[in-house]
């Protein structure tokens, strides 16, 4: 049950874009469609379950063991780092198809804050592997969900007659301003 | 020439309002503007020290691995600036949690190191890194300053319009932040439109 | 020079090894004051709850129940004790809250040391002047808010903030009398 209300709140209530803002320049760079939208959040969710995995063992196999958190940061970039040019290397290996589609973003991934700061947060709030997993799913989940439903917003928008000055990243700003007071309304859905 | 490259990251390069970078504490921590200012100092400082070093090795690094070494620098300054906050002022830190360390992914840092300090010298490097990390301050301030007038009634804690005044409170939650940069972007679009006409006679 | 593999990893290396080092250093100059910070952190909440304790109530605890009950002594004697409950009503997540009370039972305080309520709404649980209004209650006060016919008022627009408070600060009580106030039973 506590899973459950886990993975909703990770989803809807706090919404890795828009509550936590973490992901935001992917959430603004790649939103122009659906479709590369649909692309970009399928490598996050990979990436990001795959990494916060791998975290959090080293979290608390080794970083814990021997005192050293406060290399976490360090510890995590070089972790997501090296782990995203890995997934590169064998999907072009392996899939060719998979590269064409996901390859362009992985690259774009290392420096999205979402990977880390989730991966932080498994820590932070002391979750155990079980929950972990079901809150990285949720949120990875969560900043698709987002992804997609902004890029459908952003490909009407590109069809509207928007006033000169509020063209381009304005427009989109607001949008996602309404966007996330739409998600506010799922705040006190998990109590 | 030197100025140039302190000046063009406050205004004609502004990295949040030009170059859209570096947006996530910039949305997320600026519910006040003493929390922008606070955020957008502490980005400066691990943008100071990463260009420095950056510059200063910049020769010594192989192309191909230069990526994850700009990496490893620019955490640890971040670590070290996390550490010194955390013992010094650990009610600031305590604001800024989890963004501390998140500023090792600021695409602003990685983005100086990678475009500017790799191919400049040492004090070309510095300059870059004020005036970028300056602009990113003063972009901080501004919208964090701006939510808490209109969320708070507020500005750096001082009561503006006294108790009468029913602050729009949205305007300190998530949505207020987007809500907000959108329109200080338009206006950052509009003042940088006039001067360009201005420039070209008319 | 072409960049050999070997280059690649050593200049990696040498990298990560001076940062290491540095953040050692660092680290060992701050590890202290940073633990000191969060005591002086938690004290807060203690001298909140307890006012003019002049032992270490931080290290000054007897365990019940797994619970830590904090003790306040002025001059040698006991004259409070206190203990941290958590409710999960909140709206947004967990409350927790520090719960002081004197050797009869009677609230000397209550501090709210962690939640994420919304900012302008329920996070009005942190004003001084609400927390006051449980001064001097017990367990048999009815402490409510006033939409479930109890005494502690809630806001416009934020009740189930307050509810959540006054669940966790009865339940502090209830556990302080069975376990703290009167002697141990």
């Amino acid at each position: 049950m506590d899973l459950i209300l886990l993975f909703v709140g990770a989803v809807l209530v706090n919404n890795l874009v828009l509550a936590r803002f973490l992901g935001i320049c992917p959430f603004f760079g790649v939103s122009k469609k659906v479709e590369t939208a649909i692309g970009m959040s399928l490598a996050v969710t990979f990436v990001m379950a795959v990494a916060s995995i791998i975290t959090w063992i080293v979290q608390y196999a080794v970083l814990e063991k021997f005192g050293l958190q406060y290399l976490q940061t360090i510890v995590f970039i070089l972790v997501i780092a090296s782990l995203v040019q890995f997934v590169e290397m064998v999907i072009e290996k392996t899939s060719p198809d998979l590269y064409q589609s996901l390859g362009i973003f992985l690259p774009l991934i290392t420096t999205n804050c979402a990977i880390l700061g989730a991966a932080i947060i498994n820590i932070q709030s002391g979750f155990s592997f079980v929950e972990m997993l079901v809150f990285t799913i949720g949120s990875a989940l969560g900043f698709g969900l987002a992804l997609v439903l902004f890029a459908g917003i952003r490909e009407r928008i590109e069809l509207s007659d928007i006033p000169y000055y509020f063209r381009g990243m304005p427009i989109a700003f607001i949008t996602a301003g309404i966007l996330a007071l739409a998600f506010m309304g799922f705040s006190g859905l998990v109590k | 020439m030197r100025l140039k490259a302190f000046t063009s990251g406050i205004f004609g390069n502004n990295p949040v309002m030009k170059q859209v970078l570096g947006l996530c504490p910039a949305l997320a921590v600026t519910t006040s503007a003493i929390n922008g200012i606070a955020m957008g100092l502490a980005t400066t400082a691990v943008l100071i020290g990463s260009n420095t070093v950056v510059s200063l090795v910049k020769n010594l690094i192989p192309a191909k691995v230069r990526i994850p070494a700009y990496i490893v620098i620019i955490a640890s300054f971040v670590t070290v600036v996390d550490l010194v906050m955390n013992a010094y002022v650990h009610d600031l830190h305590k604001v800024l949690g989890l963004f501390i360390p998140l500023i090792v992914v600021n695409c602003v840092v990685l983005g100086r190191a990678e475009s500017f300090a790799s191919k400049n010298g040492l004090l070309d490097s510095i300059l870059d890194a004020l005036g970028t990390g300056f602009g990113f301050t003063l972009a901080l301030m501004i919208l964090g300053g701006v939510r808490e007038i209109m969320g708070n009634g507020s500005v750096f804690g001082f009561d503006l319009f006294g108790p009468s005044f029913e602050p729009s409170i949205v305007m300190i939650l998530p949505p207020g932040a987007f809500i907000a940069l959108g329109f200080l972007m338009m206006g950052y679009k509009y003042v940088e439109e006039h001067k360009r006409v201005k420039r070209g006679g008319e | 020079m072409k960049d050999s593999p070997f280059k690649m990893v050593i200049v990696l290396t040498i990298i990560t090894v001076i940062s290491a080092l540095i953040l050692a250093t660092v680290h060992s100059g701050t590890k202290d004051m940073i633990t000191e910070n969060y005591r002086q952190d938690f004290l807060k909440g203690l001298k909140v709850v307890m006012p003019g304790f002049d032992n270490e109530p931080d290290v000054d605890f007897k365990v019940m129940k797994d619970k830590k009950i904090y003790i306040g002594k002025k001059a040698g004697v006991t004259f409070g004790y206190a203990v941290q409950t958590v409710s999960p009503k909140g709206y947004s997540g967990d409350i927790v809250v520090l719960v002081g009370v004197d050797t009869e039972g009677k609230i000397l305080g209550i501090e709210i040391i962690k939640h994420a309520e919304t900012p302008g709404l329920g996070n009005k649980i942190e004003n001084k002047t609400w927390k006051d209004t449980f001064l001097g209650l017990d367990k048999d006060s009815n402490i409510a808010v006033k939409k479930d016919g109890g005494n502690i008022d809630e806001f416009s627009g934020a009740t189930i903030s307050p509810r959540a408070v006054c669940e966790a600060v009865n339940e502090g009580l209830d556990f302080l009398s069975r376990y703290a106030v009167g002697g141990e039973k």
